[in-house]
């Protein structure tokens, strides 16, 4: 079956609906033997040291893969730098998709998008929703994960990134994720409850930190909220069997006063004493720090990640120091 | 009670004694010295010898610095450096409200220091160009000590990198283009005070409190006196000793100080 990468979260229902095999091209890079060698990879191909390092991961993930020629570019909504990365992988023979959440007259020009996206692939709303009915089936297992985290006290704020994370591509095949997630839980489940004394939550981009959930386990605290990774579960548009209304109601892409009315909602849900806002060196996403600092009632510590790897130790300062702080 | 309060940077190890909650005396090592002639490596692990260091007996050990968490003291409990430096400073000040500025080898910490806790803080940003080592490396590009380069802030020129390695090329283009070295040494001065600005000013308070190393630098004072809206300026008695300190004050904590 054949390959499709894509640069952030996209309708995946169309791909699976197709028959072909999506693959987030972020996973790809940072589950890498050496993602550190990816962005140093793009950086030799001629990518600015002052770009982001996942732009850079995903062009090499994407011309190292030999299998992945075709590669939807999320081209708004997300970042400008991905409509640079688009026409440089043109330029290497790859073919390019671009696909928009548009940023005004959303239902209308989304409705657009998707059809177009049905129409590259030959494919018909309707087994598009087929597949988001199975689809939908997962993401209620995810909700419960979610729910293991800060209902029940049980998962690690690590499970619930990584399974809630990769539900942008389920892992390039359904079926497997349903069952490997079927078993998490059924583990899960079956652990003794663990309170930390910190609740936190982390909001923005996943983090290109692999330890990061780990260290704040260890301060006694615990993430038991991943805002952007929750989004791409789709999770609020569970039984929806509408493609635009699903993916109009995914708030990454949107305005940020639709991100804070969602986590907002979350703090208050889930008891959260406070919030890590993660932004990636030299993305936009910083900038709106300063509207979410004065936007959200709850103390906030901003930890920007450039390279791919382990926490640095002024970041661990950082954190421990936070953490301290809220005790 | 015999208190040993530890403070492991990147250039140099603080170390404080403190007897029945009063200062006794302290050492500070150079850091490469420190773990070559006063620590011994046992599977992978920094063990610090005592007998070697002679400080006698500890009730209690504190330890704090970047190193806190690799050097293994029997016994002691790690604390972070900014927990550290708030008590140090809280205790050699006797202020409450303030700003607390710590410039050390490798980073810069500001602190806003409310009730004699941390209301919040803000660590530099990951260049080099606002801390002691960068004032170190400029030093030495003019051919002149640290402790000569900081009297001097009249004049400067710019030098306009935010990198302390282009900093370095710039610094050399002025040499060139025939400044002074009071004038280089005041620019060197005044490159760091422009780094550290935009952090301390994110906490604007009636009183500044600057320690670490590079609170000696009397360049730098001046131009806070003089560029910034903080009232009074305040170095207190031994800025290096400031984090070592805290931990001594940390452990007596739960007798009579009463910081938290």
């Amino acid at each position: 079956m054949k390959k499709i990468g894509f640069t952030t979260s996209i309708p995946v229902e169309i791909i699976y609906a197709a028959g072909m095999i999506p693959v987030d091209l972020n996973n790809v890079f940072v589950t890498a033997e050496s993602p550190q060698k990816n962005v140093e990879y793009a950086e030799n191909a001629g990518f600015p040291r002052n770009t982001c390092a996942w732009i850079k991961g995903i062009y090499s993930s994407t011309v190292n893969c030999e299998d992945i020629d075709t590669v939807i570019g999320v081209v708004e909504g997300d970042c400008s730098n991905a409509k640079a990365l688009m026409e440089v992988l043109e330029l290497k023979g790859i073919k390019t998709i671009p696909f928009s959440y548009p940023g005004s007259d959303t239902l209308e020009k989304l409705d657009l998008e998707i059809r177009k996206l049905c129409e590259f692939f030959n494919v018909t709303l309707d087994e598009c929703i087929k597949v988001k009915d199975e689809l939908d089936e997962i993401r209620k297992k995810l909700v419960y994960l979610d729910e293991l985290t800060w209902k029940y006290n049980k998962a690690t704020g690590f499970e619930n990134h990584l399974w809630q994370v990769s539900s942008s591509d389920f892992n390039s095949d359904y079926k497997a994720f349903s069952n490997d997630i079927t078993n998490l839980i059924n583990e899960i489940e079956a652990r003794d409850e663990k309170k930390n004394k910190i609740r936190l939550g982390y909001i923005g981009v996943p983090p290109i930190y692999t330890d990061l959930y780990d260290f704040v386990e260890e301060k006694d605290a615990r993430i038991v909220y991943n805002e952007v990774q929750r989004q791409f579960t789709m999770a609020d548009s569970i039984g929806i069997r509408d493609l635009v209304k699903t993916y109009s109601s995914f708030t990454y892409p949107y305005s940020l006063s639709g991100r804070l009315k969602d986590i907002k909602k979350h703090i208050e849900l889930r008891n959260i004493d406070a919030i890590i806002h993660y932004t990636q060196s030299f993305c936009f996403r910083g900038i709106e720090d300063i509207v979410i600092r004065k936007e959200l009632g709850v103390p906030i510590l901003t930890v920007e990640g450039d390279k791919p790897g382990n926490l640095d130790a002024r970041t661990k300062l950082r954190i421990e120091a936070f953490i301290e702080m809220l005790k | 009670m015999v208190v040993l309060g530890f403070d492991i940077g990147s250039r140099a190890v603080k170390v404080v004694l403190f007897e029945n909650e009063n200062y006794k005396k302290s050492i500070v090592f150079d850091t490469f010295d420190f773990y070559k002639n006063y620590c011994t490596y046992i599977e992978g692990k920094i063990f610090v010898d005592f007998d070697k260091l002679a400080l006698g007996k500890a009730d209690r050990i504190v330890s704090t610095g970047y190193g806190r968490n690799n050097i293994n003291i029997d016994g002691a409990e790690a604390i972070t450096e900014l927990k550290a430096h708030t008590f140090g400073a809280v205790w050699q000040t006797g202020l409450s409200d303030f700003t607390l500025l710590d410039v050390g080898g490798q980073d810069s910490k500001v602190m806003d220091i409310k009730n004699k806790k941390i209301n919040d803080m803000i660590l530099n940003d990951k260049c080099a160009a606002s801390c002691g080592r960068y004032l170190e490396n400029m030093a030495k590009v003019i051919g002149l000590s640290v402790g000569e380069v900081s009297n001097y802030s009249q004049n400067p020129v710019d030098l306009s990198s935010t990198c302390a390695v282009f900093a370095e090329s710039e610094l050399i283009g002025k040499i060139s283009e025939g400044y002074t070295a009071e004038v280089l040494a005041a620019s060197i001065n005044y490159s760091l005070f422009k780094k550290i600005k935009p952090l301390i000013e994110r906490f604007p308070a009636e009183n500044i409190v600057v320690t670490g190393g590079v609170a000696a630098n009397n360049a730098l004072l001046d131009f806070i006196k003089k560029e910034t809206d903080f009232k009074n300026v305040i170095v207190p008695k031994y800025p290096q000793l400031n984090g070592a300190l805290g931990c001594c004050v940390y452990a007596g904590m739960n007798s009579t100080i009463n910081l938290k």
